[in-house]
């Protein structure tokens, strides 16, 4: 008798708990990130950023919103497998990610095909979102970025003529280099004002052969965007050579790596970033950076901040529309203009490219010091 | 004579089950469950086309990620719609004899093929009188170079920003129907004079030039059917994703197919046909280890990359406890090697 009564009260639970599921179906959202290989770092970060967003808006139109992270390795193949993973079996009506553009682009196709909405938090390669009405972004794009430096290096500098180091394996330090030469041909009005375009592969170790190049052309700036392990060292390099002209780069200096690698030699570099901790462009940053220092212990950065507004975009754009179907969240995505995230104020475009300020910080006395905001042009 | 016949049966009787299956399947499942079947095919081709050079002929290469990256670029260049290439090529333009080249599916793998085939050819000649480890840097070397010439070839591959918009001909009768054209022509190679001589290789390279085979004829034949193959499955890959970029074909890739080879066992067909199937469904089966598991009183935090710790510990036993590989059955060393 006694185990029909406990058999009985876990029947009644369970149905219990199945009812109350069925009440409020969640509203499904998936993340695919990479959580291992080369570029986890960049993915356990932006992860956070959204996790933080879960926990402070877990709920949208009375329904409980579901996070579904899935790992997409670093791997493209893996990528297309998690995403594809995402929308046929958790259903989820909208995706985040990813970190990395090449990540990104794998996914791009079949969030197309299966007509599933996906905001990218950082991957800034303008061929993701391009001939593709599903992909959106909430970073600003390469051009972007490259144009930023290159009014910065003639506006604010003075330079008259600048030398280029790209990371060739890398898109994004092609893509800006790209944008920096044609900006800064543009602003100077000089077409010889690059003296010197030199190109190393990640993971080189030793610069002296483009760095001795760039040394006998005499630039005034050297723009290097690149991984932070390597520009520190490329840096540093420098330094030891004798070259004391500014160091300019983009957003993935911003980690504490870049810092530590660089010691005394990166003082006084200067980089284009989309967030800082130090100058709320928010009131939303704030609050994201109080939020974030309570619940991880530690400074926030860029690509938490974009995790953090992507998921909130979609949760506005859901609340907006009043409905959690994708091809609605789709279209209310497309208008998103003067959305206020933590990174700053996000319109986004006809390519689904959103159009907001850039921050520029630069190294003082071993840290990131947040110098000015360069809003973009319309 | 009677042994062989019922082999022929019994790969009639796969072949037909794989089609009905693929029939049901493309009914009923869902495009994820499609998209690990065309992996599964992909990957049946790769480990075979190395087991063909590392199992059969013994040369032990890691140059596989270059082939297929070959094949991808081949296929990606060849089959991309003509307005397409110039929305990816927005930095520099393409190279105007690729520009208004467009072609259908089956040439533009014939050609991956052929291309890599042709590399292999080039490579293998100087590269093959290594033995062993030599020729394994040599060819990882030249897997590298392929993937560092992708990268600085702009006007030719779009270098790292890589290329999208490929088009998805990729289905599961493409990449079942090469895999089992391969199976059928690895089995068929190994069977004939050949397969023999690969074999004779493996095991003495004096002996096997003692009886009378040429060395060098049969290294870098091998190697240009493997290359082949790995072409083609490069091609078949591009398609399915979509998009393709030099740092996907990373010694990584190399490594996966290896573990394939290694899994199914050095020189079989069937093993290597099993493994790669398993190894690709695993991987995705395997992700419930990543996630968080709720076991109602305690919640555990799932550790990203879970997944990965077990193939290496698969790995690990299968090194060290079971060369032949997983899906073999023991018959005594000897004979399985004849068997063959």
């Amino acid at each position: 008798m006694k185990r029909i009564g406990l058999a009985l009260l876990v029947l009644i639970l369970a149905c219990s708990s199945w009812v109350g599921l069925a009440f409020a179906q969640p509203i499904k959202i998936g993340v695919f990130e990479p959580m291992t290989g080369p570029s986890a770092a960049g993915g356990e970060m932006t992860v956070e950023g959204i996790e933080l967003a879960w926990e402070i808006k877990p709920e949208v139109l009375g329904r409980p919103v579901e996070i579904i992270v899935v790992d997409n390795k670093s791997d493209k193949v893996e990528a297309a497998n998690a995403v594809s993973r995402l929308i046929e079996r958790d259903q989820v009506v909208a995706i985040i990610g990813s970190y990395g553009s090449s990540l990104s682009m794998a996914a791009g196709d079949i969030v197309k095909q299966k007509q599933i909405p996906a905001v990218g938090c950082s991957p800034t390669n303008p061929l993701v979102t391009l001939n593709n009405d599903y992909y959106f972004r909430v970073c600003f794009i390469d051009p972007f970025q490259g144009t930023v430096m290159a009014s910065y290096a003639v506006n604010e500098l003075g330079a008259k003529t600048a030398a280029v180091i790209q990371d060739v394996t890398q898109d994004y330090s092609v893509g800006l280099a790209k944008y920096f030469i044609d900006a800064f041909r543009k602003l100077t009005g000089n077409p010889n004002s690059i003296v010197e375009i030199s190109s190393y592969n990640t993971g080189d170790q030793d610069f002296t052969a483009q760095l001795t190049n760039v040394k006998n052309k005499n630039p005034d700036v050297i723009f290097a965007p690149g991984n932070y392990g390597e520009s520190a060292l490329l840096i540093r390099q420098a330094r030891d050579l004798g070259i004391d002209v500014p160091f300019l780069g983009g957003d993935t200096w911003e980690a504490p790596e870049f810092l530590s690698i660089g010691g005394e030699a990166v003082e006084g570099a200067v980089f284009s970033t989309h967030f800082t901790a130090e100058a709320p462009v928010t009131a939303e940053s704030g609050y994201f950076l109080d939020a974030y220092r309570q619940k991880y212990g530690k400074e926030a950065n860029a690509f938490a901040a974009l995790g953090y507004d992507a998921y909130m975009v979609i949760l506005d754009v859901i609340e907006k529309v009043g409905s959690a179907d994708p091809q609605a969240i789709r279209d209310g995505l497309a208008e998103v203009k003067g959305f206020v995230g933590a990174t700053g104020v996000i319109s986004l475009d006809e390519n689904g490219d959103a159009v907001k300020s850039a921050v520029i910080n630069k190294v003082e006395n071993g840290r990131f010091v947040y110098l000015t905001t360069v809003e973009p042009e319309f | 004579m009677r042994d062989k016949r019922r082999t022929d049966l019994i790969a009639l009787a796969a072949l037909v089950c794989t089609v009905v299956v693929l029939l049901l399947a493309n009914r009923y499942l869902d495009d994820y469950k499609i998209r690990i079947i065309n992996l599964s095919g992909i990957y049946v081709t790769l480990g075979l086309s190395m087991n063909l050079i590392n199992g059969f002929t013994g040369l032990f290469s890691l140059g596989h990620a270059g082939f297929m990256a070959v094949g991808a670029y081949t296929v990606a260049l060849l089959t991309m719609p003509i307005p397409m290439k110039e929305m990816n090529f927005f930095f520099q333009p393409i190279v105007p004899w690729l520009a208004n080249v467009e072609v259908g599916f089956l040439p533009a793998l014939l050609a991956a093929g052929l291309i890599s085939a042709f590399l292999g050819v080039l490579i293998g000649a100087p590269v093959l009188r290594l033995r062993d480890d030599y020729l394994a840097i040599a060819t990882l070397g030249f897997a590298e170079i392929i993937r560092v010439v992708f990268t600085n070839t702009q006007s030719l591959t779009n270098g790292a920003l890589g290329l999208k918009g490929i088009p998805n001909y990729t289905n599961t009768w493409w990449s079942w129907g090469v895999a089992f054209f391969t199976i059928w022509f690895v089995s068929f190679l190994i069977r004939g004079s050949y397969g023999k001589a690969f074999m004779a290789i493996r095991e003495d390279e004096v002996a096997a030039e003692a009886m009378g085979i040429n060395l060098f004829k049969h290294k870098v034949l091998s190697f240009a059917f493997a290359s082949f193959f790995a072409g083609i499955a490069g091609g078949l890959l591009a398609s399915l994703l979509g998009t393709i970029d030099p740092n996907m074909f990373r010694i990584t890739l190399t490594f996966n197919i290896l573990l394939i080879v290694v899994l199914g066992g050095l020189g079989r067909i069937a093993g290597t046909v099993v493994a790669a199937v398993i190894v690709t469904v695993m991987m995705e089966a395997l992700r419930f280890l990543d996630e968080s598991i709720n076991l109602g009183f305690i919640q555990l935090k799932g550790i990203p990359g879970m997944r990965m710790v077990v193939f290496s510990i698969i790995l690990i036993l299968v090194v060290l406890l079971r060369k032949e590989g997983l899906f073999t059955r023991l018959k005594g060393r000897e004979s399985s090697y004849a068997e063959n």
